[in-house]
Order: C-alpha cells, then sequence, then structure tokens
C-alpha cells in the first residue's frame, strides 16, 4: 500500500530551525510543511510589501533554506517542501531561493509559486457591488462599512489544489502566501496517495485535516505547552516536531525521530486536537470538514500513536464552498509600561499608583479609548478568575503594567510618557523598570467569508539554473 | 456521600488559544469518571460567574466523548481580541490555566 511520511517544519515565525532540520536529516520524510503565518502576519506583510516591492515575506525562509537545501541534496530521497513563507511576496521569496539554490549549485530544482490570495481592496468593493457582503463571523456585524474607510489589507485562507498542481508539475518546493496551515500538509498528504476531491475519499480528507491540525504547531503536539512539562525529556533542549506516516487507505501513525527531545503519545496529540477547533464536528478547513467526534487516539509504542476512528461514521465532509476571508483595518495605537515594585505592602502601593495615573490622566487632559492596569505576579493573566490577595500575602516584588489604546501614536505616546514612565520613577522608594516596547499600530481583523470563485489563483514553477 | 470541592485541575489538563475575540479551551478529563464529573460540573453559567467581565458574551460548551474532553467556547473574552487587546495575555494562551483554576465538587465515590 502507498504510504507517505509528512514532517512539520514550522508553525510560526519564528520556530525552533533545528526541529525541522532534525525532521528533514532523521525524519525518513516524504515531504514537510512550514507554516509561518499567524492570524496577524499578513497585514504585517502586506503593509510592508506596500511600502517596498522587494519585502513581504517571511524574511527567516531564507536562512532555513540554507541550512535545508544542502541537507536535501544528500538526500537520496529529495524530499519536497510547502511553505505559506512567500506571505504577501510569494515571487520575490521564491526567486531568493532560487538564488540561494544556484549558489548552492543545485541547477534544476524547481519552485512552485501560488499568488492570487491577497484581495485589491478594489475587488472588494467590486464584490460589494455584486451584491457580496461581508458579514463579521464573530460580531455578527452585516457588512464592512463601519470599516471600509480603515481598511489596510485582506487575504483569503486557500488550500491545497494548487499545491498539488505544482507537484504535479514537478515541483521540488512550492512557496505561496495565505495558504492555510492545514492546506499545507493537505497537499502532501493528497499529491502522494492519489486522494481527489470526491466522495469516496471525504472521510480520509476530514482524517488528514485533523492530522494537519496535529502537526501545523509543530512541537505542540509533542510535548511543548504541555500539562506533561515536567516530566517531558529535553536531552539537548531540543523539542521533537511531528512526522506523521499516512497510508493511502487512512491508516495513520503520528511520531517523532528517536534524535529529538519530547514525547508524542495520545495525551500530548489530544492536547492539540482540543486546541483552537470550537465546533468539534465541524472543524472547517479549506480542503474539508473534520468530524473530530470520530477520532480516536491510540498509543501503539513510544513515540508512536495511531489516528484512528471510533466508528462507521465519516470523519470527513465536503469542503466549504466559501474561503475564509480576513480584512486588516486600523484602528488606533496601542502604548504600553511595565514596572517591578519592590515590597513591603506591594498591593498597596500598586493600588496607590493605579489612582496616581487615574487622576493625572483627568488632570492631563489625556483621554485614551482604553487603558487597563495588570497586575503581574497576581492576575494578570487570568484576571477576575483569581480575586483579590488575601490581607496577609504580601510578596517581595509585584510586577504592575499599564497599556493604553489611542487613535493616534502621539497620544498614545503622551499616555505612556506621562502617566507611565514619569509615574514609575515616582512610586514608593524603590521600582524597577524596563525599556518600554515601541508603540505599536492595531491592526484589527474582520474574519469574514468569500465564496471561492472570487479567488483567482495562479500557479508559476520557476527553476534554478 | 462526602461531598468534596476541589479545583478542576484536579482532574482535567487544558490547553486554550484564540480566534478573534473569542476565547478557545479545551477541558481534557483525566478519567472516565472525571469525564463524568466535569460534564455536571462545568456549565455556561458558572464558567461566565468565574469570569466574571472578562468574558462579555455567550459561552458554548461542545462534548467531545471520543477524548474524555469539553471543548469550550468563550465568546467576547479577549478584551477585542489578539490584535486589540490590551492584556498581557494577547492570545488566550492563558485562559485555560484560568478556567483550570475554577470550583467544583464531586462525590468521594465519583473519583
Amino acid at each position: 500500500m502507498k504510504k507517505v511520511r509528512v514532517g512539520a517544519g514550522s508553525s510560526g515565525w519564528p520556530d525552533f530551525k533545528d526541529g525541522a532540520l532534525d525532521v528533514a536529516e532523521n525524519g525518513d520524510i516524504d515531504y514537510i510543511s512550514f507554516d509561518h503565518l499567524a492570524e496577524l502576519t499578513m497585514a504585517i506583510l502586506q503593509n510592508q510589501y506596500a511600502k517596498d516591492n522587494t519585502r513581504g515575506y517571511i524574511p527567516e525562509v531564507i536562512p532555513l533554506m540554507r541550512s535545508l537545501l544542502p541537507i536535501w541534496k544528500k538526500k537520496d530521497k529529495h524530499f519536497k517542501m510547502c511553505s505559506n513563507g512567500g506571505g504577501a511576496n510569494p515571487p520575490v521569496c521564491a526567486d531568493k531561493v532560487l538564488e540561494l539554490a544556484q549558489e548552492l549549485e543545485l541547477g534544476g530544482i524547481k519552485i512552485g509559486v501560488i499568488t492570487g490570495d491577497t484581495i485589491p481592496l478594489s475587488r472588494v468593493d467590486d464584490l460589494r457591488k455584486e451584491g457580496w457582503k461581508f458579514k463579521n463571523l464573530d460580531t455578527g456585524e452585516e457588512d464592512i462599512d463601519s470599516v471600509r474607510d480603515r481598511l489596510l489589507a485582506a487575504y483569503a485562507y486557500i488550500g491545497a489544489d494548487e499545491i498539488i498542481e505544482a507537484y504535479e508539475q514537478d515541483a521540488d518546493v512550492v512557496i505561496g502566501g495565505r495558504l492555510s496551515d492545514n492546506s499545507l500538509y493537505i497537499g502532501n498528504f493528497m499529491h502522494p496517495l492519489g486522494w481527489k476531491f470526491t466522495d469516496e475519499y471525504w472521510d480520509r480528507i476530514g482524517l488528514g485535516v485533523c492530522v494537519g491540525h496535529l502537526l501545523e504547531c509543530s512541537s505542540w503536539s509533542a510535548g511543548t505547552c504541555s500539562n506533561l512539562w515536567e516530566e517531558i525529556d529535553y536531552p539537548k533542549g531540543n523539542p521533537g516536531f511531528p512526522i506523521a506516516e499516512m497510508y493511502e487507505n487512512g491508516d495513520c501513525i503520528v511520531t517523532k525521530t528517536d534524535t529529538s527531545g519530547g514525547l508524542v503519545k495520545d495525551l500530548t496529540l489530544k492536547e492539540h486536537l482540543v486546541y483552537e477547533v470550537h465546533d468539534p464536528e465541524n472543524y472547517i478547513m479549506p480542503d474539508g470538514i473534520c468530524d473530530l467526534t470520530q477520532i480516536t487516539l491510540e498509543n501503539i509504542g513510544p513515540n508512536q500513536v495511531r489516528i484512528g476512528k471510533v466508528g462507521d461514521k465519516s470523519r470527513g465532509k465536503p469542503r466549504p464552498e466559501n474561503l475564509k476571508f480576513c480584512l486588516a483595518y486600523n484602528d488606533g495605537y496601542i502604548s504600553e509600561e511595565i514596572t517591578i515594585i519592590c515590597g513591603p505592602k506591594v498591593f498597596k502601593q500598586a493600588d496607590k499608583a493605579k489612582e496616581f495615573v487615574r487622576r493625572r490622566l483627568d488632570y492631563l487632559g489625556l483621554k485614551p479609548k482604553e487603558w487597563l492596569w495588570q497586575r503581574i505576579g497576581w492576575d494578570s493573566l487570568t484576571g477576575p478568575t483569581v480575586g483579590e490577595p488575601p490581607a496577609d500575602y504580601d510578596p517581595p516584588e509585584l510586577g504592575i503594567r499599564v497599556a493604553f489604546k489611542c487613535d493616534t501614536k502621539e497620544e498614545a505616546r503622551a499616555c505612556r510618557t506621562e502617566c507611565g514612565h514619569l509615574c514609575w520613577g515616582s512610586l514608593g522608594v524603590g521600582a524597577g523598570f524596563t525599556q518600554p516596547p515601541a508603540i505599536r499600530p492595531v491592526f484589527a481583523l474582520w474574519p469574514t467569508l468569500i465564496p471561492r470563485e472570487a479567488v483567482p489563483l495562479e500557479l508559476e514553477i520557476k527553476e534554478a539554473k | 456521600m462526602a461531598k468534596k470541592k476541589m479545583m478542576i485541575r484536579d482532574i482535567a489538563w487544558y490547553r486554550s488559544g484564540d480566534k478573534g475575540d473569542i476565547s478557545n479551551i479545551g477541558l481534557m478529563a483525566k478519567s472516565d469518571k472525571a469525564y463524568k464529573v466535569l460534564q455536571r460540573e462545568v456549565t455556561p453559567e458558572r464558567i461566565k460567574a468565574h469570569f466574571k467581565d472578562w468574558v462579555k458574551g455567550d459561552v458554548i460548551i461542545y462534548p467531545m466523548d471520543n477524548l474524555n474532553s469539553l471543548e469550550i467556547m468563550l465568546y467576547q473574552a479577549l478584551g477585542g481580541g489578539a490584535t486589540k487587546t490590551l492584556r498581557i495575555d494577547q492570545t488566550g494562551k492563558a485562559m485555560g490555566a484560568g478556567l483550570a483554576r475554577m470550583e467544583i465538587e464531586a462525590d468521594e465515590s465519583e473519583l
């Protein structure tokens, strides 16, 4: 029976580079997938691209490829690589990788470049004129009227079709933009195993969506961010990245290399199966919908888990007609500052400092749209679930953080300088503060849907000389 | 039967994340029995009361019997969502730990 070994190479920007190199070197893989994009990353990259058309891709792709291509070259089995690190500028990213390939004397290597996921705002307007409404999936707001003037970027989460087509045309590397994290894996399962987007295959594609989800956050399925963190061994401080061994008939084992640290077992996979999936019966991805309530996990050996099925019910349903579509818009600026106050009576000191800041904002006429006061070391992460400290609890130190959201950068700076920075040196008789993070623009996201046919994608194959 | 007070984290593991302003928490029961206790004790009303003004919208709980787990969605729960929130935990990674601190009750015989 045909089988394919697909490794995880990256889950974000950045990720542990040695995890990817270990999978490539020791994972006996046929394919490897690299996700570099978080929800917001595309908006940042489109912003870069708008200012300079040689930027807008994930720069780490190049050093990563510099390390990977020599491994690719020496292996008898030339694994195929699939990446969404092209971001808002896949063609330039691909050109950089081609230059690198030529430098490493890898003439003949082929790169498939996928474009079209970035949608010009004029096209967004045209679609609205044609009657399409970009309903906000979070808030239910019917269309984008309230943010149209502030829109910065728009991009569709695209599926695996062009990845598969690129491999059909003998691409060794595929570089795209907002390829969904999941599709980077679906393409790597479907092409070698010959699965199609037809009724016969939805159960297997559903499983593929599940396994793609398991792999797309790399080490998070292999013991990082884990409830078992304290007992998992990392002999060299080297997290393992998961590898799926997928069979033509939809049997699947998830594993990792022996050379890496970490752990793959039912619980470390379960931790990720319940992560960010929302309605588990309908885990919707561009290439199919997975019913995660039909999945089983079974330990079959050290670092080996079989992904099975509960009963006869299909694990998959046909892919959705519409694609997820994100519109990014400008929503002001955030400034923040942290200080650490020394005891005794840290909570009393903190309360007094908060009141000091509140009065000072009033006195100076500063009106942030929103401001937040947090006590690091007490409730900054989990808020009201913690309650107030007991009267006799007085730790030696307590961090305090204040953050302001304003319409303009100038206001955000004024709030921070006048009511954060200047105040910190005035708190009690001892406080340590750090250089504050840069004032950041708020790129808010409007999650919505777009018809598949409104996103015309293009594939170009480029070859190294 | 002696009722025993405990925290969710005594009988379940957890991981949490985000999509926009939705906090998403997975609770994984440590045993079959613990899953039954979780299903009874962890309700949308109690979760909302536990998070107070941090969760402004609805709470929906999806059971996953195949994994002894609950998939929990908290709407309007992240101060506007990762890119807009003023909170230090922009993507709700610690919301699971916050929920895991919630107090529940079970008979000794249920554990």
